[in-house]
């Protein structure tokens, strides 16, 4: 009998796993068709599309200026500098797949440029670390992890500015090792290996 | 520490270090869409090539020009004065010899910054219009600072502090040497 209900309730967990998975391909789907759709808006000129493209990547593009140790008011700045940018490289866009890693080279782009035109400007990091509330961590715990974060944040800022936007674009901006390496440049073997070093380096900052 | 979890470290860094945008930056972005855009921007993508690939300017003439004419001669097309080629081999040409076209693109550039700073309610002044291209110490635009200072931007792209005084000798340094 208990056999039986274990089963009944594994079957659901089952089925329920499946439909889950089922609407995550579902909403991956559309989300592609609303990139390709966006895309071909674009290329073809069209502002609303425009738009709807600073809608979508606005506060990630900040994000990624912030995280490459910009200051907040010059990566609001570059953020502006990288979509006027982009108007004028609408050619360049194939389609919807090659959205992010278009987007993200002309704002590594604009970075770089900011950077080489102010040599030896240091670094600037995101401020504090929120602790995560509902942890089951005691709070001995969350100090020691807060601050393994809090290293390896200087860790990241600290990092030459290519291994720096290596890591930023693949594990902060959650690219696919594909687009980051098309977003740097980069051939993808290229980019494995300075994400490689760029690992190393900061294995060796946090404890 | 171990690779793996080191990048869950990562992706626990990203979760946590992110901050609100300034409000009315996407509104700022959008005022800036321009009215027809582009598809295509002719010649200058050539140009763009060469100054993203750092190379001497007559080492990257050299190469364009060299994959232009073989490739015109691959296509069967050497005489048909095929618009692109041609626009962009004078481009080219204005590029590597020095004329005026050398710095139109850092005076565009400067250009597109006035128009952000002027949005952004700046009060700035612009002299891109009246300046010599090839004087690395013309003065492409000024902007007031906060603090009293004047933040200026020279043609060639770099940005300075200076005060006031030190404005009105870079302006007039550049006003005399228009009037020889």
């Amino acid at each position: 009998m208990g056999k039986k209900v274990k089963l009944r309730e594994q079957k659901v967990g089952l089925a329920h796993l499946r439909g889950e998975q089922q609407n995550l391909d579902r909403r991956n789907e559309h989300s592609d068709q609303r990139r390709d759709s966006l895309a071909a808006r674009l290329r073809a000129g069209d502002r609303t599309a425009a738009a709807e493209l600073v809608d979508l990547y606005y506060e990630r593009i900040y994000l990624f200026m912030r995280r490459l140790g910009h200051s907040r008011q010059v990566s609001e700045d570059l953020t502006q500098e990288s979509f006027l940018n982009a108007w004028g490289h609408i050619g360049q866009l194939r389609d919807g797949k090659a959205l992010n890693s278009w987007l993200y080279r002309i704002a590594g782009n604009v970075s770089k440029l900011y950077w080489r035109r102010h040599k030896g400007r240091e670094a600037a990091s995101i401020e504090g670390i929120e602790v995560a509330d509902g942890s089951s961590k005691t709070e001995g715990d969350k100090a020691g992890h807060n601050e393994q974060l809090e290293q390896l944040k200087n860790a990241v800022t600290r990092l030459p500015i290519k291994l720096r936007q290596a890591v930023v674009l693949h594990y902060m901006q959650q690219l696919t090792i594909t687009e980051a390496a098309e977003a740097a440049g980069i051939r993808k073997g290229t980019f494995k290996s300075r994400l490689n070093r760029a690992l190393k380096a900061l294995r060796k900052h946090v404890m | 520490m171990r690779k793996e979890k080191l990048k869950e470290l990562l992706n626990e860094l990203a979760e946590r270090t992110t901050e609100p945008v300034g409000p009315g930056l996407s509104e700022d972005i959008k005022h800036q869409i321009p009215t027809r855009l582009l598809r295509h921007r002719g010649g200058w993508d050539t140009v763009n090539i060469i100054i993203d690939l750092r190379m001497s300017k007559s080492v990257a003439a050299a190469v364009i020009i060299i994959t232009m004419i073989l490739l015109a001669n691959f296509l069967g097309i050497r005489d048909s004065a095929n618009g692109g080629i041609f626009q962009d081999s004078m481009l080219l040409i204005k590029y590597v010899s020095g004329w005026a076209g050398a710095d139109i693109n850092d005076v565009s550039a400067g250009r597109s910054k006035y128009e952000l700073l002027l949005g952004r309610g700046e009060e700035v002044a612009w002299y891109g219009d009246d300046i010599d291209p090839q004087d690395s110490n013309a003065v492409l635009m000024q902007w007031k600072l906060s603090d009293g200072k004047y933040e200026v931007m020279l043609v060639d792209g770099r940005e300075r502090q200076v005060s006031s005084e030190e404005l009105i000798k870079l302006l007039t340094r550049m006003l005399q040497k228009k009037s020889k």
